[in-house]
């Protein structure tokens, strides 16, 4: 039975927030979407079929050898950071003082 | 004289000629560009400067108009988000690049939906995109601005990506020609992932020679995609000869005969335009007949796109923090900068596709939606490529009817099953090479007709197309709002 507070688990865990009317318009299209994902799983035959990754095999996949080839340099890395400390990503302090 | 509504033989033409200069067409373009845009605004951003490299190929000299979710060096890249409005990127899309390496001129980057996630135009973080035959109404999505673009005759060609049907619809809703080419034959490296299974990169132009002449440039295996398609050596302009005899084609009843009972007069119309078509395209020697799909594997379409759709971009888009790049939360802890940067950089949309897609993932869920979806999907490939046994391609229009009004189709999940407007995604499922080529007119809006073929003969597409082009009378059209 999905729930509001349910909703708001998976909202949380996705690391953002959403307005109490947003919850209710996403209660409605899991209604939707999960009974019509119950008629597809009443389709005759799906329990043979394989889950389907990629539209089609890939055959040509094979080993390449090792290439050494040019990276991204640090300061191209780091333009798009807005904080930025010694060539690092600045955020705030992780570890808590004991 | 203005050369930005005319062909690329006719620019490519006119700049040997010399009767005009590359400099002059990037003007014209940026200049009709910015005379549409609080209009109609199809760009997220028009470039000042052109830049151009030296090259003899077809392209070389000719603007064009470049999604805003594909990696653009030092040009800022948004994906129409409010999470990416300041990103730039360090580096090229191999589309881009290979557009570069071309010659052909980046003139501006175009408006989508949120994340390419959505078919409406009316997504995006700088504003809706109307259509340019009527201003009151969408022009569809997700590539909405590189529709707009080459229907207003702003550029002769633009680059789209197409997850479910965003650049085929739009195509239809702007009555230009939109080509999503077998999945893997145009790299991915440098677009932004949405569903990586399904993403395609693909293009618009206002006739098939120019979608050919496009994806010539743009196809080719790519070390950094490891899904791309080894080169077929083919170039498809070359092998547009108009030699359609023999060709089958099939269209699905279960398809038309779902709206036979509706008072939807567009429908009907759209439909009855669609037959009267079939008629003239077996005139020009092609075998057209109707076949039967299992009607609820067509009514599983469009659960089985989302499920796996968001599935997938939950996912890929876990990337998107403000930290690294992107807008920066505010906060005192990591988690609390996160937060805040997604929960205002993300739309509602958005958002509720990936609590979604969060859910068909998790564990206990995983067998009963998102693995079942993978089978379904599984099921509908192998009914078409058992067709494609018999036939060159499936025959479809390209959508029940014209461009909604604003309000009027909203991207909210709904509970009735529109296979018209759903089986776009078909292509996607499957790989297989798709063109939308407009076909009329309802209601002064213009109508499509869309062809798919097997998987790796996007030549023999092309070329089916080329042919029927000749009888739809809309080849090159430009928008009553670029006239």
């Amino acid at each position: 039975m999905i729930t509001k507070e349910k909703l708001k688990e998976y909202a949380e865990k996705l690391m953002f927030d959403m307005k109490e009317e947003e919850y209710d318009t996403l209660l409605v299209e899991f209604d939707v979407i999960l009974k019509q994902m119950d008629l597809i799983g009443q389709i005759e035959g799906i329990e043979q079929v394989e889950p389907m990754t990629f539209p089609y095999e890939i055959e040509h996949a094979h080993f390449r050898k090792d290439e050494i080839k040019d990276t991204l340099n640090t300061s191209d890395v780091l333009k798009n950071a807005s904080q930025v400390e010694c060539n690092q990503v600045r955020v705030p302090k992780v570890v808590e003082e004991a | 004289m203005s050369y930005m509504d005319k062909s690329i033989d006719d620019l490519r033409k006119a700049l040997d000629e010399r009767k005009v200069t590359s400099d002059a067409l990037f003007e014209e373009a940026t200049s009709l560009a910015k005379q549409y845009q609080s209009l109609y605004n199809s760009f997220v951003t028009i470039l000042d400067e052109k830049n151009e490299t030296e090259s003899n190929s077809i392209l070389s000299g000719i603007p064009y108009a470049l999604k805003d979710n594909i990696s653009t060096k030092d040009i800022l890249t948004t994906s129409s988000s409010n999470i990416l409005k300041n990103y730039v990127p360090v580096y090229n899309a191999t589309v881009y690049q290979k557009l570069e390496d071309a010659g052909a001129v980046l003139m501006g980057k175009t408006v989508l939906d949120e994340l390419a996630m959505g078919g409406t135009g009316t997504t995006g973080h700088t504003g809706i995109v109307k259509n340019p035959w009527d201003e009151s109404r969408q022009i569809g999505g997700s590539s909405a601005g590189s529709a707009a673009a080459v229907a207003l005759g702003i550029v002769p060609f633009a680059i789209g990506s197409d997850t479910g049907d965003s650049i085929r619809k739009p195509a239809a809703f702007g009555g230009v020609v939109g080509f999503k080419p077998t999945y893997g034959r145009v790299s991915r490296y440098g677009l932004f992932a949405f569903a990586s299974s399904l993403d395609h990169v693909g293009c618009f132009a206002r006739n098939v020679k120019d979608v050919a002449y496009v994806t010539d440039i743009i196809k080719g295996e790519d070390a950094h995609d490891m899904t791309s398609l080894p080169d077929d050596h083919k170039k498809y302009t070359d092998t547009l000869n108009n030699d359609i005899k023999g060709r089958k084609l099939f269209y699905i009843k279960e398809a038309m005969e779902d709206h036979e009972n509706s008072n939807d007069a567009e429908l009907k119309e759209t439909i009855h335009q669609f037959f009267q078509m079939i008629e003239k395209i077996k005139e020009l020697g092609f075998i057209v007949e109707e076949v039967s799909f299992p009607k609820e594997l067509l009514n599983a379409i469009y659960p089985t796109y989302m499920a796996i759709s968001c599935a997938e971009a939950t996912s890929n888009n876990a990337n998107l923090t403000g930290i690294h790049f992107g807008v920066r939360g505010e906060g005192n802890s990591i988690h609390d900068i996160m937060m805040d940067a997604r929960t205002k950089g993300f739309s509602e949309l958005i958002k509720r596709r990936f609590v979604l897609g969060s859910y068909i993932l998790q564990k206990e869920n995983q067998e009963k939606l998102f693995k079942n979806a993978q089978r379904i999907r599984h099921m509908i490939v192998d009914k078409m490529n058992t067709l494609f046994q018999e036939y060159d391609g499936m025959l479809m229009p390209a959508s029940g009817g014209i461009a909604p009004h604003f309000g009027e189709k909203t991207d909210q999940l709904s509970d009735r099953y529109l296979i018209l407007e759903n089986h776009l995604v078909i292509a996607n499922f499957g790989g297989f090479p798709s063109i939308t080529l407009p076909s009329g007119f309802v209601n002064n809006m213009p109508i499509a007709i869309n062809l798919t073929g097997r998987q790796f003969e996007d030549d023999i597409v092309l070329n089916m197309a080329y042919k029927m082009e000749n009888i739809t009378g809309c080849k090159d059209q430009i928008a009553k709002g670029g006239n």
